[in-house]
């Protein structure tokens, strides 16, 4: 698949996980990859741009008693981005499908 | 590829695409190693399945073709055009200043040499016995030596000064259109430890010499002409 339309898509798959709850970077890779096929070091880059953008936060943690973790954490700004983002994936999503439907009857 | 193998080429291919902030980026991947390995999975497999460093590396480096970049960039270099006429009225205010420090220092030496031999052109300094004029020979090179100090200081802070806005200045713009920036540069000269010294010897020793020669001359004066106005004695200021 095409890359850069993937790194877009991703964001949005890495801000949806981040909504639910704060994450460190190896979680937020070990649970993409499970779904998509993708490799694993991806995710570090775009949480980089998710966090130079101002979308996410990070703070470090130590309450797992080992050495302290990088959480990320979705920004207000963050949010609101997801939001009309997902919007805006889902409808054109929708829109896609409709379209290879339709040739897959033309076809017929 | 081995963690370390892994490790480092993704150093050397991050360096290459000039990315900031090296350690932050490596730690994250020095973390995915350590998680995977306790997870029982051996170097070579955790390094395959993280991808190629330099497709990894390549991901890193910001999008400038965005278009946001665009109108900011343009009241950056706006904004930068108008900060550069004041600071640069304020540069050139700088400049004559230390001009201007220089013209004094030539000033005082001629003057400490004139009363030195005696040389009085256009009979412009007063009369007086020749040991008052040595006298005061010495306060003037003292004053010239005090000067040149100041000047040399004062070229060398403006200088600084100068070269740290220039920096900020590349900085600003770069930032504007998302470029890397280069680290900024201290306001103050970094004088190396050597050259601060002497140029403090200089400034305290020819301030010394120039409160004691004056307060010598004068006392010396008052003494050869009897009076502790002594200028009126020598009528210095009659016509």
């Amino acid at each position: 698949m095409n890359t850069q339309y993937k790194k877009g898509v991703l964001e949005l798959c890495v801000m949806s996980i981040l909504k639910r709850r704060d994450c460190y970077g190896y979680e937020i890779s070990e649970y993409l990859s499970k779904y998509i096929d993708i490799a694993d070091g991806t995710v570090y880059p775009i949480l980089r741009k998710l966090k130079s953008d101002g979308l996410v936060t990070t703070y470090l943690s130590e309450d797992s008693g080992g050495p302290p973790r990088k959480y990320y954490s979705l920004t207000a700004l963050g949010l609101k981005t997801y939001e009309a983002d997902k919007k805006e994936y889902l409808s054109f999503a929708k829109t896609v499908e409709t379209l290879l439907e339709d040739e897959d009857h033309d076809e017929k | 590829m081995t963690k370390n193998e892994f490790m480092l080429q993704l150093k050397n291919e991050l360096k290459k695409n000039n990315i900031t902030d090296l350690d932050d980026i490596l730690s994250e991947y020095e973390q995915h190693f350590a998680f995977k390995l306790a997870d029982g999975f051996s170097e070579e497999e955790i390094a395959a399945k993280l991808g190629d460093p330099a497709e990894l590396a390549s991901q890193f480096i910001p999008n400038v073709q965005e278009k946001k970049f665009g109108g900011k960039k343009v009241v950056t270099v706006i904004g930068m055009i108008f900060a550069d006429i004041f600071v640069g009225a304020f540069f050139l205010m700088l400049f004559i200043f230390s001009v201007v420090l220089g013209i004094v220092t030539v000033a005082a030496a001629v003057i400490g040499l004139c009363l030195l031999v005696g040389f009085n052109f256009n009979n412009l300094i007063p009369g007086m016995p020749y040991l008052c004029a040595f006298i005061f020979a010495v306060s003037f090179f003292a004053f010239a030596m005090l000067s040149i100090a100041a000047c040399l200081y004062f070229v060398v802070f403006t200088r600084q000064l100068i070269r740290s806005y220039k920096r900020f200045h590349t900085n600003v713009i770069a930032g504007s259109s998302g470029k890397a920036t280069l680290p900024s540069l201290p306001a103050y000269p970094q004088l190396s430890h050597k050259f601060k010294r002497r140029l403090r010897i200089l400034a305290l020793s020819s301030l010394t010499l120039l409160a004691v020669s004056l307060v010598s001359g004068y006392i010396i004066s008052a003494i050869l002409a009897g009076n502790l106005e002594f200028w009126h004695v020598w009528r210095w200021f009659d016509k």
